[in-house]
């Protein structure tokens, strides 16, 4: 009997606004693929090819990806959550298509092929997948006694450990019964019901020695992005110009030109059907995703240009997302420095952090905005506007 | 991508394995081939075209054992001499493949200087010669031995003249067993043999198989017997490859983006000028098609007219052979999706014999339309299952664009500078598809309330008038409401006195040279009592005070609002049929490819 996989793919990962706002967390790309796309390919590397996807929140992007598998090696089927209650639940409506030991996981980490081996080293057995960290723990930390999970506890009380959950889990069929229970009691957090059951399921914690990179807030997509270029591969089509300087990994998609005078400092991806050039300088670690065009003069760094994207010539960007079909007419100044970023009212300090611009927004000749600001998705930002705090969805910034 | 199917039983192979051949024809279809075994000889059938040609040559194969194959080539001909099923040298091993094998020049150049001779160019008839020379004591071991020298991936099937079975390998490319009663089967996915089974065995990568009427074994690559239980599966035949979507219409609608990002690929920077002689010269332009082609044909006048100012007529394909032959020879633009549209295909013919350039518009490679003309350029939509044509039309319009633009550069009609525009305006089409998309639940909510209509009309003006025709055509193939397209001018001319509180309208008001005119006939349809439901473009605040409800698409150069306009309308037409419950993928009386003039 064939290892099944449950992805957990229904959530609109909300912390990501603004990059969630016509799709979801785990269809954010990085290195010009969908962070569920490491998911699926690392399950399959290990031989995991039956996989259930729960969608939910905007599902279509998700399935017009990865349609029925196919072409990622994988069958896949897709389980609707109507309402995106919480991850017990999410794995509740998937509860038929399961009889079988099996793997549950979110779909919206950076994870490679080795993560998924270590978390099948517990062989027969059952296990849950953990990094030792002090980062966010979403999903708990795990208290342990005589290499088995004996709790599951937040990480905010005392005697809590940084053995921290990610979320992935090898569990038994019976685990779906737990489930159910506490899903139909109300209890839709997973966590909730394994705890309740950790006795008889004898959960082993797996030391994480692979990939493992989870997006939390937004600015945490440019580390991840660069994670994921320096592992990805290179492979180059398109058009070259002569007087192209290309140095390190970069990856050149089908279709696309780049004009003389360009200067490309890997690691970089580049997606199909873009222009860029001439004489643009692009540096590490930066992808720039499918019919994007870039015009001359214009200097990027560590940043990530998502798909449909248009940068006019003489813009500067440093250390900055632009969401789909982002629209620049020329002059952009958009440079990073340690700041303190307002997210939904919250102030974080984040490190050399440039500008955050959900999609479809169109800026205008000659702005400047200033570093840590985020623009609300499809927002217009005037000529000469300078811009020194958050831009709201679809305002106007004169 | 391509598909295998493979039969051994007791029942008649050739009518099962044609049958299951069809239900993988979303995998490809432009040639087939079929193998049996019947009396220790193998018997051999191939062609070009979908698998129905296949049918109609093929005539009455004796057997109970057979394998075949159904293509789709996205690179190279698509010819019989290509077409699999591939014999070895003295016809006693035949051989289908799916996938690519990355070191066969090497094994090739090897086995032709050992003497075998080649039939074809394809990589996957090294494996017939390979199975051929290793000679072993069985087929398997023969196959286990041409499998450990070639790389690359693979799902075959092999049969020989005197075995009353079928080998078949996968090393990542999908291939599955069917288990019956008796019989056996293999196909390239589950849903090709729902029809007959629903127990399967799937074989993993680089495994083996041998596969009799009553048995299946299952081999590692060295030979070692690997045992596994089959499996039951409770899909229905019809869900399995529309990728959780409920309809293959709906997934081809929400498929738009990427078929027009890969239309567009490659061809935005001159790069494709194949016959630029063609463009230089042209005095004027005929377009011909059926259905929804001709209504991209009528859309491309205005589009060809407009960049380039050179007339443009349009015709519907079983028509043009009754026009008579004017003085000047026009560029003669043919419209098919499958390209094997007879009528289409016979306008071709005649436009040739008047001494006319042709240029169809096809989305399938090798089909018969791009033998009768002098260039094709090919809409890469991919393959469409969904009756309603969606993604085949917008990536017509798209290749409509591009002739336009070359018709233009050809005749200096069009400035440097106006074309970069034009280019960067096409660089927006994907992200623009996908924001009507973004906004689908909204069309949902409006079907809904209008989903009781007996009776609709379109109205559109210049550009947007066979938008219209084409959205009320959705309407009725679909959803069975007779919507009427008409020109916005005309409905005083007529129809007005068709209408009543029981006759929506949908007003396409772009803001253009024609808006101020489509709100005095948005005006002049609410004064009957008709409810409006105004189409627009964002930013735009007056059309609620006229329209009863509006929805809005992103703001677009009228030149291109067809666009993202259709795709709103094809979600209205799928709404409007799924709330009155029609059976969306498979209307009545109406076929994919009409073959028949």
């Amino acid at each position: 009997m064939s290892l099944k996989a449950v992805i957990l793919a229904a959530g609109e990962g909300k912390r990501l606004r603004p990059f969630t706002y016509s799709e979801p967390k785990v269809m954010i790309p990085v290195a010009n693929r969908s962070l569920m796309d490491y998911v699926v390919r690392s399950l399959v590397s290990n031989q995991i090819r039956d996989i259930i996807i729960v969608v939910g929140y905007r599902k279509e992007r998700i399935m017009s990806y990865f349609g029925d598998g196919d072409d990622f090696g994988a069958n896949i089927t897709y389980v609707n959550q109507d309402k995106q209650l919480g991850n017990g639940h999410a794995l509740y409506v998937a509860r038929e298509h399961i009889d079988d030991d099996f793997l549950v996981l979110p779909g919206d980490s950076l994870v490679d092929a080795k993560a998924i081996s270590d978390l099948l080293s517990v062989g027969a057995g059952h296990g849950a997948l953990v990094i030792e960290s002090d980062m966010q723990a979403k999903y708990g930390v795990a208290l342990l006694e005589r290499n088995r999970i004996s709790d599951i506890v937040d990480k905010e009380i005392e005697g809590a450990t940084n053995i921290v959950l990610t979320g992935a889990y090898k569990l038994p069929a019976s685990a779906l019964g737990a489930v159910a229970k506490f899903v139909e009691e109300g209890n839709y957090v997973l966590s909730s019901a394994i705890r309740a059951h950790l006795p008889e399921m004898q959960l082993q914690p797996v030391f994480c020695q692979g990939l493992w990179i989870d997006a939390v807030y937004p600015w945490d997509l440019l580390e991840v992005n660069h994670a994921a270029l320096a592992d990805s591969l290179v492979k180059t089509s398109g058009k070259l110009e002569n007087g192209v300087l290309i140095q390190g990994k970069v990856s050149i998609g089908e279709g696309t030109t780049i004009r003389s005078g360009t200067a490309l400092y890997g690691p970089i991806a580049i997606g199909s059907g873009c222009d860029i050039g001439p004489n643009v300088s692009i540096f590490s670690s930066t992808s720039i995703g499918d019919n994007v065009t870039v015009e001359p003069f214009t200097f990027i760094k560590n940043s990530m240009i998502m798909s449909d994207c248009s940068i006019g010539p003489h813009s500067y960007l440093s250390q900055s997302v632009l969401g789909y079909g982002v629209q620049v007419r020329s002059h952009l100044m958009a440079s990073s420095a340690d700041s303190y970023v307002n997210l939904e009212d919250e102030f974080y300090r984040v490190s050399n952090i440039g500008t955050l611009v959900g999609e479809d927004c169109q800026i205008g000749n000659g702005v400047t905005i200033e570093p840590g600001m985020i623009i609300g998705p499809k927002s217009r930002i005037s000529s000469g506007g300078k811009v020194t705090k958050n831009i709201p969805t679809g305002a106007i910034h004169s | 991508m391509c598909g295998i199917v493979g039969y051994v039983g007791s029942k008649d192979a050739q009518e099962i394995i044609i049958d299951c051949l069809k239900r993988l024809e979303y995998r490809g279809y432009d040639s087939a081939g079929i193998a049996m075994i019947s009396d220790g000889s193998i018997s051999l059938k191939k062609s070009v075209g979908e698998i129905s040609v296949l049918e109609s040559i093929m005539g009455n194969m004796e057997g109970n054992l057979g394998i075949a194959h159904t293509r789709w080539a996205t690179h190279g001909k698509p010819t019989e001499k290509n077409a699999h099923p591939f014999l070895d040298c003295v016809g006693k091993i035949a051989i289908v493949h799916n996938g690519i094998l990355t070191n066969y020049m090497d094994l090739r150049e090897q086995l032709v200087k050992e003497g075998h001779e080649f039939a074809s160019e394809t990589d996957s008839e090294v494996f017939a010669h390979l199975i051929e020379k290793s000679a072993g004591d069985s087929l398997m071991s023969e196959v286990l031995a041409a499998l450990s020298k070639v790389e690359g991936s693979y799902a075959i099937a092999v049969i020989k003249n005197d075995n009353e079975e079928i080998i078949v390998a996968r090393n990542e490319s999908p291939l599955v067993i069917g288990i019956g009663h008796r019989e056996n089967f293999v196909a390239s996915d589950v849903t090709a043999l729902l029809k007959y089974t629903n127990e399967f065995v799937h074989l993993q990568d680089k495994e083996v198989a041998r596969i009799t009427a009553n048995s299946v074994e299952i081999f590692d690559l060295a030979g070692n017997s690997i045992q596994r239980e089959s499996k039951r599966i409770s899909w229905s035949v019809e869900d399995a490859e529309r990728s959780g979507y409920p309809h293959f219409m709906l997934k081809e609608i929400f498929e738009q983006p990427q078929a027009i990002h890969e239309s567009l690929l490659g061809r935005l920077e001159g790069q494709e000028d194949e016959l630029p002689f063609f463009y230089s010269r042209v005095g004027s332009v005929k377009i011909v098609g059926c259905g929804t082609s001709y209504h991209a044909g009528l859309v491309g006048k205005y589009i060809i007219e407009e960049l380039s100012k050179v007339p443009t007529t349009c015709q519907i394909s079983s028509e043009y052979r009754y026009s008579p032959i004017t003085e000047s020879k026009p560029l003669v633009v043919c419209i098919t999706q499958s390209g094997e549209t007879a009528d289409t295909l016979a306008a071709a013919r005649e436009a040739r014999k008047r001494g006319c350039k042709t240029i169809a518009i096809t989305n399938v490679l090798g089909s018969a339309i791009t033998r009768e003309v002098d260039t094709v350029i090919y809409t890469r939509a991919g393959p469409e299952i969904g009756v309603a044509a969606t993604k085949t039309f917008v990536t017509q319009l798209i290749a409509l664009y591009l002739l336009a633009l070359r018709v233009a550069g050809g005749r200096n009609a069009i400035t440097s500078e106006h074309r970069r525009e034009i280019i960067s305006s096409m660089r927006n089409l994907p992200r623009l598809a996908q924001n009507v998309l973004n906004d689908a639940e909204r069309i949902h909510t409006l079907a809904k309330k209008y989903k009781d209509a007996h009776s609709m009309f379109f109205i559109g003006r210049h550009i947007n008038y066979p938008t219209s025709l084409e959205g009320a055509l959705k309407t009725k193939e679909i959803s069975y409401i007779h919507g009427e397209g008409y020109p916005a001018g005309e409905l005083k001319h007529g129809p007005l006195a068709l209408l009543s509180c029981d006759t929506p309208v949908i007003a396409i008001c772009v803001r253009d040279h024609t808006y101020e005119k489509m709100l005095g006939n948005v005006r002049e349809v609410a004064a009957r009592d008709a409810p409006v439901l105004a189409v627009g473009i964002e930013g735009d605040i007056d059309l609620d005070k006229f329209a009863e409800d509006v929805f809005l698409v992103p703001e677009v150069e009228p030149l291109f609002s067809p666009i993202p306009i259709i795709i709103a309308l094809q979600l209205f037409s799928y709404y409007l049929a799924l709330e009155r419950g029609c059976p969306i993928d498979k209307p009545r009386n109406i076929a994919k490819t009409v073959t028949v003039e």
